[in-house]
């Protein structure tokens, strides 16, 4: 990488020592907002504020396309192409013979099942309506009440899958923390990390296309919102 | 007090006439309301007033339970006939028909002894700690009720979604305070 080379050895021996952007801003952002909005929604939704709940899930929708599309066109460690692996790497990182930056190939396990089931719950929510018939997902009238009813209740078992799968995920960051000396949460914060040795520190994504992606899943998420009305003009 | 409930109920049912045979059921069970010579005790129960038992308490508990469950349908109903861009009509009076229902019976619904005391239950005994303003709140419900009768006998969709968003509203605000969980 020219840039590492022109710096020189001096450079790259400090390098070690400095801690360098692992996470971008959309990554870190897309985590904790989510992290807020899966909280708000379970308490929204339990103190009966069923419109803030519904919100709530168009909010993780618009962020879940964004992840996706970030996943696609952003900064190295935000690709999916980047960070998902086979279970040959996988066994190579067990054996501790794995090292690279952002999600590890265990993790990024982790990373798809969480933004999966995710994706499944505010799929589920979209077409839920509520017990009493008060409150309609955007989607809802696309199927019937009976289906509605039922999508609703496999919406409240999936739940709890997106609960354990968030609890696997906090021991894991404690097991990091507590067995392994590694600090994950800082670095989510920060954006920045001290890396193995011989590591490549994470290519930045453009930021006109960060803005493209938002603009895109603000855009599709408005279309479900409205109850995903026929596309051509009336 | 007796000849206006008749005059409500003849109403109702001249209202309900215009509805078309679907209305049928509920008009019966109107009549029965009022048209029994001897009334059953629970008819003229209420929150506050002499406790319901045994089985006269096990009888209202389901009633509320059946009227309640088919008002949920009637509810969900009439939401996709409104989010629709041609309602139906016919098909949100005959629906309104189960809010007429659970209006008319009122108080006698919620009998007190007809709690969790009966039987299972998602009515919170709360209900009847706070007469009052459980009679209030059914009250709130009852004239949105009305308003929203008036309003699918006229045929103004906009006027029909604003009373039934109205009732709406009464149902949640009932619920928020005095349902809970109920397992089927």
């Amino acid at each position: 990488v020219p840039r590492q080379i022109s710096h020189g050895n001096e450079a790259l021996s400090r390098g070690r020592a400095d801690p360098q952007p692992v996470w971008d801003l959309p990554v870190r952002l897309f985590h904790w907002l989510i992290a807020a909005l899966v909280a708000f929604s379970w308490w929204s939704v339990t103190y009966n504020h069923t419109r803030w709940h519904i919100w709530s899930g168009l909010t993780i929708l618009a962020l879940l396309i964004f992840r996706l599309l970030w996943g696609l066109v952003g900064s190295s460690t935000a690709r999916f192409a980047k960070f998902i692996r086979g279970p040959r790497t996988i066994r190579l990182y067990l054996c501790g013979r794995w090292s690279g930056v952002g999600h590890n190939p265990l993790g990024a396990l982790s990373v798809i099942a969480l933004l999966l089931a995710l994706a499944v719950q505010v799929g589920l929510g979209l077409f839920a309506q509520d017990e009493d018939g008060i409150f309609m997902g955007p989607l809802a009238h696309l199927v019937s009440s009976d289906t509605s009813d039922r999508l609703r209740e496999i919406h409240g078992i999936n739940f709890y899958v997106l609960l354990g799968l968030i609890v696997l995920h906090v021991a894991a960051v404690l097991f990091y923390r507590l067995r392994m000396g590694k600090h994950l949460t800082k670095p989510m914060i920060t954006g920045r990390a001290l890396l193995d040795p011989g590591a490549q520190p994470m290519q930045p994504g453009k930021s006109w296309i960060a803005l493209i992606c938002l603009a895109l899943a603000l855009a599709i998420t408005g279309w479900v919102a409205a109850g995903a009305p026929p596309l051509s003009p009336p | 007090m007796r000849i206006a409930f008749a005059a409500a109920t003849t109403t109702f049912a001249l209202l309900a006439a215009c509805g078309g045979p679907q209305t049928s059921q509920a008009n019966n069970a109107s009549a029965n309301v009022s048209g029994s010579a001897h009334p059953p005790a629970t008819a003229t129960a209420s929150v506050a007033g002499a406790p319901v038992s045994g089985a006269d308490a096990k009888a209202v508990l389901n009633e509320r339970h059946e009227a309640m469950e088919r008002m949920g349908k009637a509810s969900k109903a009439i939401n996709r006939q409104l989010t629709g861009s041609s309602p139906d009509l016919a098909a949100i009076r005959s629906s309104a028909n189960a809010f007429y229902y659970v209006s008319n019976k009122g108080q006698a619904l919620f009998a007190k002894g007809s709690g969790p005391e009966a039987g299972k239950t998602g009515a919170k005994p709360d209900i009847w700690a706070n007469p009052q303003d459980f009679a209030a709140k059914l009250q709130d419900f009852q004239k949105a009720q009305q308003a929203f009768g008036t309003a699918v006998n006229g045929t103004d969709v906009g006027a029909i979604k604003a009373s039934f968003g109205n009732l709406q509203k009464t149902c949640k605000a009932c619920h928020d305070k005095y349902r809970m969980e109920m397992k089927h």
